[in-house]
């Protein structure tokens, strides 16, 4: 098990868009284990791959308050959505920023587990904020594209400057 | 997605890193806030806030609650988040149950992974048993330096235990009716029918309370200049300086600009508003924009005359001067620990510079307002007493006020007297 990397905003790898998984193999399985560890570390309660440079359509999520219900989602799809609110939200790939966003609060979502075993779930509250943050991500997209251009660009320019300021 | 939005860490992390900032790099509070401002919003954002002030408010204390429990000098960080800690375990209504998750969750964030275990640790000791300050002398309970916890005790024998908790108050939201725009009943009267709680002040014509603080944005008629927020001792400025129509009238240290608006408000006059900090100066252009008042706005040091004047004499001059803002704790607890015991003598320095080198612009025949937010006497009826034994065509007049109590030269403001903020005021005539 690893700790991967974190892309952060503006990185350009962060906009890519993933491809269907058609193999689940171990090396799949050994880099969904990376994408748990790093996810916890970071502290958070999502990652897709595309966050670590990866472009596999697979994101792990964890919204427990005892970080103990794991769910892995490949090839995710929403098939419903229902009522709207807004909500505070944050992104590993753009640290320390936090905004409100507007999210379905219930939704229904079909994908595979780490063996290819299709299923469907209902999520709501926090579970479903976050399946919609990590889906936008698998297709390249950031909760910040929700926020005012205004609001994005000084987001831009405080990553640069924080990043300018690292070792 | 990032995970803090859920546990409740973010206020705890932004309030630690003000506080420590604070402690550690001398910086204020307000601009440690500043720093994250697209970091909190809503409830999360007020949280914080309530957090860092309540803490600096308290930070001795908590200290001295902390102190048993640690075997070594916690890093500055460390110290901010465990006294954020204990804050929210004596004073705030969240539940312990969630403030102590909150506030070990909030170690991660702020890279002290490793003390996970010490924080659950002391706030839950906390919890069980508080170390007992039965001992602690009256610095440590109100949380105050010993220096000047003591200058405040020689300058205010009577009561000093009073002075210390009023700076600790949670200090009122004070507004003042642009009586360009119409009178302070008039104001009172409509947010009445708006719902909100208001009171009017009886010790300032235009000042009104409010029960509870609110964002300036959402004030009815802030936007259109209708209403300012002010502290009422600070509006006080306005009513004894007295400008007359056509005056020549000087506010000599004017940002942000608060006193140079309600003069303007008041009369018709000719102002010069002028400031050292081009960046302060800016807030007063904005706040006259807002009310629809107009100044000459300059930058310059008002203690060099010769740099900004152009010669012709001030009927009116108001020398609000930069002071330790000892009388604003209520508003700033940061000043309690920013300031050092050299400052005072310092400040009362540069304040006899100011006064005898605006001395110099004023007409014969004219006054001039000093003020402090300073409740200590160097900084007010030490600096006019010296300055009255060297300038014989000055004379302080004698304040009739309601307000305060009256002092050799002038007229000082216990914080916390009329709900008001601690000022001194002193009232100088030139023949």
């Amino acid at each position: 098990m690893a700790i991967l990397e974190i892309l952060h905003f503006p990185d350009p790898r962060l906009r890519e868009t993933t491809k269907e998984i058609t193999v689940f193999d171990d090396a799949l399985r050994a880099f969904i284990d990376d994408m748990f560890e790093t996810m916890y570390d970071a502290p958070g309660v999502g990652l897709a791959a595309t966050q670590v440079g990866d472009t596999r359509r697979v994101a792990v999520m964890d919204c427990s308050d005892d970080k103990n219900e794991r769910i892995v989602m490949c090839n995710p799809r929403i098939l419903w959505a229902e009522d709207e609110q807004v909500v505070d939200e944050g992104c590993l790939s753009v640290p320390d920023h936090y905004d409100r966003v507007t999210r379905a609060t219930r939704l229904g979502f079909a994908a595979q587990d780490r063996d290819g075993q299709a299923y469907e779930m209902e999520a709501e509250g926090l579970l479903a904020q976050c399946v919609q943050h990590e889906l936008a991500h698998l297709d390249g997209g950031l909760y910040i594209d929700k926020l005012s251009r205004l609001k994005r660009e000084r987001i831009r320019r405080k990553m640069a400057k924080t990043a300018k300021r690292a070792p | 997605m990032a995970s803090e939005a859920a546990n409740g860490a973010r206020p705890r992390v932004v309030a630690a890193r003000a506080v420590a900032a604070v402690i550690e790099s001398g910086r204020s509070l307000d601009d440690a806030l500043a720093d994250w401002p697209a970091n909190l919003v809503g409830a999360d954002l007020a949280l914080a806030r309530l957090l860092a002030y309540g803490t600096l408010r308290d930070h001795r204390r908590l200290g001295a609650l902390l102190a048993p429990r640690l075997k070594k000098t916690p890093q500055p960080l460390l110290d901010a988040l465990l006294r954020v800690g204990l804050f929210q375990l004596e004073a705030t209504r969240v539940p312990a149950h969630a403030a102590v998750h909150a506030t070990v969750a909030a170690t991660k964030a702020l890279k002290l992974g490793g003390a996970r275990g010490l924080v659950n640790a002391i706030l839950r000791g906390h919890q069980r048993e508080p170390v007992s300050l039965a001992d602690a002398g009256p610095a440590v309970m109100a949380s105050y330096p010993d220096w000047l916890a003591e200058h405040i005790g020689r300058d205010w024998p009577d009561d000093p235990a009073a002075i210390l908790a009023a700076g600790n108050a949670r200090a009122p939201m004070q507004l003042r009716a642009n009586r360009r725009q119409g009178s302070r009943d008039g104001l009172v009267a409509d947010y009445r029918a708006a719902g909100l709680d208001v009171t009017a002040m009886d010790a300032c014509a235009d000042g009104a309370q409010l029960a509870e603080p609110m964002a300036a944005e959402r004030l009815p008629g802030f936007a259109d200049g209708r209403v300012s927020i002010q502290d009422g001792a600070a509006q006080l400025a306005a009513d004894l300086l007295a400008p007359a129509e056509g005056q020549r009238v000087l506010d000599a240290c004017a940002a942000p600009g608060n006193k140079t608006a309600h003069l303007l408000e008041r009369a018709d006059i000719a102002l010069t508003a002028l400031d050292i900090d081009g960046q302060r100066l800016a807030r007063v252009t904005d706040t006259l924009a807002r009310l629809g008042l107009a100044a000459d706005v300059r930058v310059g040091d008002a203690g060099a005359p010769a740099n900004w004047w152009d010669g012709q004499l001030f009927d009116r001059i108001l020398l609000d001067a930069p002071c330790s803002g000892t009388g604003v704790i209520r508003r700033h607890p940061d000043i309690k620990w920013l300031r050092r015991a050299s400052d005072i003598p310092a400040a009362a320095e540069r304040q006899r510079g100011l006064l005898a080198a605006l001395w110099a612009t004023l007409a014969p025949g004219g006054r001039m307002v000093y003020a402090t937010c300073s409740i200590l006497a160097a900084e007010g009826d030490a600096v006019i007493d010296d300055f009255l034994a060297r300038e014989p065509r000055a004379a302080a007049q004698p304040i009739e006020a309601a307000w305060g109590r009256a002092t050799t030269h002038g007229r000082r403001i216990a914080p916390g007297d009329h709900d008001f903020d601690g000022f001194y005021y002193a009232v100088l005539a030139k023949h």
